[in-house]
């Protein structure tokens, strides 16, 4: 402005100067007004605008998976297709609603009426069919219907059927636990059902969330089991030979790790398919294992003589009488099934003495027995992590009846459950010290990082490693020649364990039930080098009841496949012809708890079987099935009268018979077998368990002793 | 294309005499490409002029030393640069607004357009063409702009009044646009540096007499109200607004009559609430300026989500990008809005050092005004920065609730072509203007420094260089 007088110049600057203040001042009230809104006070308008784009989403979640301790799938959570509709998509569509519901309804088998008043309403979503099979998602996909679609929804999903199904459980149609690890380990599979706060746009479509955009943060933990699916399977293939080749009512098989306490295998019988659990009955459905509690019986009787010979109430060799098969205690008398003059420690637990044992938990003290017993975790719940689990019942010694110490020393008067048995087993294997039992090995976050570890913990020394050792050495013996198990002898291996025959509590009535029986086995091997440990619980069986019988043979398969599997060498060479002939041989002798018997498998000699002559096999106690498969398998004609069990057969087994001859067979109703056998056992010699007039005077015995 | 207009030419013979049927069908079928008669005129014309191009090529070099020489003699001699402090802000806040076009645009566009570099793209090529033009205009003496004032603003006014009257593109129920070829310009905004340019001329013409009424004070207005009426009937409130601010700050720094400004002021205000009251839309916006929460889903929707923008920006931000409100929370985000974006994703931090660019926009525009070597010069150095500084403050002002809605973009940030290019076009104007040029007081300081420059063409860069 150099062309203008000074004087207007200078004029005009000051005008300038007054415009540039005032925007000056503009700029002034915009920023402090902004300072105003972002940092003096922004809380409220921050919440308002939170208020509208955050939107809280609740996710149904992935169940976590669960596996076995080597990384195989039990259940998993899959995605399968529902069908659902948006009728007015379809209305809009011009596809005439009735059309396609009748499509849906050939297809999918859902009432056309029912699909018609969904369709037709003015909805946005109707569900048409939920979880279809592949199938049916294709073909519904092929109708190619406006506003028909298919939407992906969780389903648990056990792929090995019924596997291990008692230890997992199942979930149910929502994804939720309803038993099993299923139930106890809801919370960790679930996964966060937490709303997740993402971020949606004004039209309300979820644009972003932190938690969306990684998934696996809301996801299920998975879950890592101590369950070896191979010995699982083991188990369950011999547990479930087992139940019906002796046609019990169920039994319970665990098989652990004693150096760990890890527990590789839970089996029951019966049991059930998870991924349809409304096929089975509730019983069916029952973890035996944890959840029933059974006399043991005379698989007590080892810890009854370790804590005598930690406690110092007897020495190794000392000997013990056994007051020739029975003995007086209070009103009550003791029975031995054989009758026996003295014995050692080892001995009493090779020919399971009744007498002895009660001899040596009277030695040791009704409190110094409760102490040891419940040391090895009997009358206690082992937390393993399953639900239901029950403690057993082992009553505090100050409430022991004057009888109660003798015969809890050798399992009566207290109950156990299978995985207390193996457990408390693997604390003589493993030196003496009691393993806290692990079922769930790990848990991991989606993610695969460690939420949850389970280390092996020792619960406590119960005896001295050399007390342990001492009882251990002389439980190989049971499996000897002269023991109560030589069934359960291993080619290979030694085995300590002991067997366990127990009359069952009749709950109605009082005292013992006649003829229901819990056999079991539990023992270990290698015998000087644990490496398994396993009890074999079976429930009521029909045609033995011996757990020499019933459960060895059990136990025997079991530990050799799974012993296989584990990759253990075999420590005893050539030992396999020798067990085989020491199970040949071996005169199972000795009953347990109060029943005694005579040898159950005697040693025979066969006639000669001549050219077209045939044997006749021994089919009592068979099914028609089985006995008629077995007849034809001799070569021999069979004729049935009756139906059930063979109760008797002419001829007689083992006589020679021409080719061809038929044999007859009379069955009756499973029920009535035992009385018939009883009879039967009194009359002719048998090679049948009997039970005696001591069955009887067990009765008389009454429940309280 | 010789042989197309040949043919062309020939088929158009044809239709004067009627000879063959054929020769006029393929003339008819032509006809809908018309604009290819042009062409083929231009093509035509290439033709004949190529020998005398070439030798008026070293001509040509002359003709524009001719040109600039007759002029310098008139025009004072530049004898330094432009304004490196405002070239480098308004680069800075042109460059800024493209990113924060594309964080405000990105998921509109992807859902509108489904490419979220829609905007992005398109304001990128807006400042490819803006900046240079910027420059370019830098170069071009100011006082050549004196013979272009009358056809700027008769053609402004005609293609803001053919907007007004319907014959532009309609949008958003304003017809602001209109086609130009391939592109659709805003006459809105060109007629505010026409404005600009011709009210500097006028007041640097009429000098002392900008006290009269007649003479001075009233022609501005009256072609001011004739722009504002024009503008309002598109609508385009905002516009109307800026045109009498514009008038009123360079009425006001040319010394007009305060008495008779007030005056004016006072007789408008009627009109204007007339025009406010009388629209319900206006009206509506005031009432959501009141408060903007009560109307929260209605009326005040607007600003009170640009206000919850500014909050949950809080201090120091969300962060570039991470905006929530542009998820169709805020509408206009990449235009009228952005600057509460900015808020958002920038924080009070960001906010504040954008209005400090503007600030020393201003200042260096002003700054300009002051030195500048002539009224005409401080006229439009001081019209083009109050220009630029009012558009940025009353947008601002706007998204922070203080000032009602009205429209307003905010300079060389918001997403459009036309704002940017005019603004651009402007400030290389004002860039000129602030070139020191010789006897002026900076010009004394540009020669104490010993800047000597080997290129003398620069010195002379006011010419059409």
């Amino acid at each position: 402005m150099r062309n203008l007088p000074p004087k207007r110049a200078r004029f005009m600057r000051f005008r300038i100067a007054l415009l540039a203040a005032v925007l000056g001042a503009g700029a002034l009230a915009v920023t402090y007004r902004a300072y105003d809104l972002q940092v003096r006070d922004p809380l409220d308008l921050k919440a308002m605008a939170e208020r509208q784009y955050l939107r809280d989403i609740k996710l149904s979640p992935k169940r976590g998976t669960i596996y076995d301790r080597n990384g195989a799938e039990l259940a998993v959570s899959v995605d399968v297709d529902s069908v659902y509709a948006n009728p007015r998509v379809l209305q809009k569509s011009g596809v005439d609603p009735v059309y396609a519901a009748g499509k849906l309804s050939a297809l999918l088998g859902v009432d056309r009426d029912r699909l018609i008043k969904r369709l037709t309403s003015k909805r946005y979503f109707v569900w048409i069919k939920r979880r279809l099979s592949p199938m049916q998602a294709k073909a519904v996909e092929a109708l190619k219907l406006p506003g028909v679609a298919l939407m992906g929804e969780a389903r648990r999903f056990y792929p090995n059927r019924q596997l291990a199904s008692h230890v997992l459980g199942f979930a149910n149609i929502d994804g939720k636990g309803i038993e099993g690890l299923e139930l106890s380990l809801e919370e960790q599979l679930r996964g966060s059902t937490d709303p997740v706060p993402a971020i949606r746009d004004r039209r309300g479509v979820v644009v972003f969330s932190e938690q969306l955009l990684d998934d696996r943060a809301a996801q299920g933990d998975s879950v890592v089991l101590t369950i070896d699916k191979t010995i699982q399977h083991i188990a369950e293939r011999e547990l479930e030979l087992a139940v019906r080749t002796f046609e019990a009512k169920g039994g319970s098989v665990v098989v652990m790790d004693p150096a760990t306490g890890e527990v590789l295998a839970i089996a029951n019988y019966p049991t059930f398919n998870p991924n349809d659990p409304a096929a089975s009955p509730t019983s069916h459905r029952r973890n035996r294992a944890v959840t029933d509690r059974f006399e043991p019986g005379s698989t007590i009787k080892p810890f009854t003589v370790a804590g005598a010979l930690a406690g110092g109430a007897i020495r190794s060799d000392q000997s013990i009488d056994c007051e020739d098969g029975a003995m007086q205690v209070a009103e009550y008398t003791i029975h031995d099934t054989s009758k026996y003059e003295s014995l050692t420690p080892g001995q009493i637990l090779e020919y399971s003495s009744n007498i002895g044992t009660a001899k040596i938990g009277m030695a040791l003290g009704r409190k110094r027995l409760y102490r040891t017993l419940r040391d090895f975790g009997f009358g206690q719940v082992s937390r393993v992590g399953l639900p239901g689990e029950t403690s057993g019942i082992l009553r505090h010694y100050r409430k022991w009846y004057e009888m109660d110490a003798a015969t809890i020393s050798f399992g009566q008067g207290m109950s156990v459950t299978a995985l207390q048995l193996a457990s408390a087993m693997g604390a003589l294997a493993n030196k003496g010290r009691l393993m806290r039992p692990i079922l769930i090995k790990r848990v991991e976050d989606a993610r695969g990082e460690l939420i949850e570890e389970a280390l092996p913990r020792v619960r406590r020394q119960v005896v001295p490693i050399r007390s342990a050792r001492l009882v251990s050495d002389m439980m190989i013996a049971v499996t000897g020649e002269g023991g109560t198990a030589p069934e359960a002898a291993l080619d290979g291996h030694l085995v300590a364990g002991k067997t366990g025959t127990a009359q069952k509590a009749d709950y109605i009535n009082g005292g013992y039930a006649e003829g229901k029986w819990t056999s079991s086995f539990v023992g270990y091997a290698p015998a000087r080098k644990p490496r398994l440990v396993a009890a074999v619980v079976i429930d009521e069986p029909l045609i033995h009841h011996y757990g020499g019988t019933v459960a060895g043979p059990t136990f025997r398969r079991l530990m050799d496949a799974s012993l296989r599997h584990r990759g253990v060498v075999a420590t005893v060479p050539g030992d396999r012809p020798v067990a085989r002939k020491r199970r040949r041989k071996a005169k199972p002798a000795e009953g347990e708890v109060v029943v005694e018997a005579k040898p159950d498998a005697p040693a025979r000699e066969l006639p000669e079987v001549g050219e077209g002559e045939r044997l006749v096999p021994d089919l009592r106690g068979q099914t028609a099935r089985g006995a008629l498969a077995a007849v034809h398998k001799a070569g021999l004609g069979a004729r049935l009268h009756g139906s059930g069990v063979v109760v008797g057969q002419e001829p007689e087994p083992f006589s020679v018979v021409p080719e061809g001859s038929p044999i007859q067979l009379r069955l009756e109703a499973p029920d009535h077998v035992r009385e018939d056998e009883l009879q039967e056992g009194q009359q002719a010699a048998s090679d049948k368990p009997q039970a005696g007039p001591e069955l009887a005077v067990a009765a008389e015995r009454g429940r309280d002793g | 294309m010789g042989m197309l207009g040949d043919l062309l030419s020939r088929a158009r013979g044809g239709d004067a005499e009627p000879t063959k049927r054929s020769t006029r069908a393929l003339a008819r079928n032509r006809r809908p490409d018309a604009e290819s008669d042009a062409p083929a005129d231009k093509a035509a014309r290439p033709s004949k002029k190529d020998k005398p191009s070439k030798k008026d090529k070293p001509s040509k070099k002359d003709k524009p030393a001719r040109a600039t020489a007759m002029p310098q003699q008139a025009f004072p001699k530049v004898v330094g640069p432009a304004d490196a402090v405002l070239t480098g802000t308004v680069i800075a806040l042109v460059a800024f607004g493209v990113v924060m076009v594309y964080s405000a645009s990105a998921v509109f566009a992807h859902s509108r357009y489904g490419n979220g570099q829609y905007f992005l793209i398109k304001q990128a090529i807006f400042a490819v063409v803006a900046l240079p033009t910027m420059v370019a205009l830098a170069k071009l003496d100011y006082h050549r702009l004196r013979a272009l004032t009358y056809p700027m603003l008769v053609g402004a006014t005609l293609l803001l009044a053919a907007t007004a009257f319907g014959l532009g593109r309609r949008a958003g129920g304003a017809s602001r646009w209109i086609s130009l070829g391939p592109v659709n310009v805003q006459p809105g905004e060109i007629i505010k540096v026409a404005l600009i340019c011709w009210l500097a001329y006028s007041l640097s013409k009429k000098r002392e007499q900008i006290r009269s009424f007649s003479v001075g004070f009233l022609p501005h207005v009256l072609m001011a109200a004739i722009m504002m009426v024009l503008c309002l009937k598109q609508p385009d409130f905002g516009s109307a607004v800026m045109i009498g601010l514009i008038t009123f700050v360079l009425l006001f720094t040319a010394g007009a009559r305060l008495g008779y400004m007030l005056g004016a002021g006072i007789l408008a205000l009627p009109i204007v609430y007339w025009l406010v009251a009388g629209s319900e839309y206006r009206m509506r916006r005031i009432t959501a300026f009141l408060s903007p929460f009560e109307h929260r889903y209605e009326a005040g929707y607007q600003i009170a989500e640009s206000l919850m923008s500014f909050g949950a920006g809080g201090a120091s931000g969300v962060g570039i990008g991470d905006s929530r409100q542009k998820l169709f929370f805020l509408p206009e985000a990449h235009t009228d809005f952005i600057s509460a974006i900015i808020g958002e994703e920038l924080g009070f931090v960001g906010f504040a050092v954008l209005v400090i660019a503007f600030v020393v926009l201003i200042a260096r525009g002003l700054r300009a005004a002051y030195l500048a070597v002539d009224d005409y010069g401080t006229y439009l150095a001081v019209g083009i920065t109050m220009f630029v500084g009012m558009q940025a403050f009353t947008n601002l002002a706007v998204a922070v609730g203080l000032l009602p809605t009205k429209g307003l973009v905010l300079p060389f940030i918001s997403y459009g072509g036309s704002a940017l290019l005019v603004n651009c076009a402007a400030i290389g104007l004002l860039l000129n203007v602030s070139r020191p040029r010789e006897g002026t007081p900076a010009a004394e300081l540009t020669k104490k420094k010993p800047r000597a420059r080997g290129n003398p063409r620069l010195s002379e860069a006011g010419g059409l260089a």
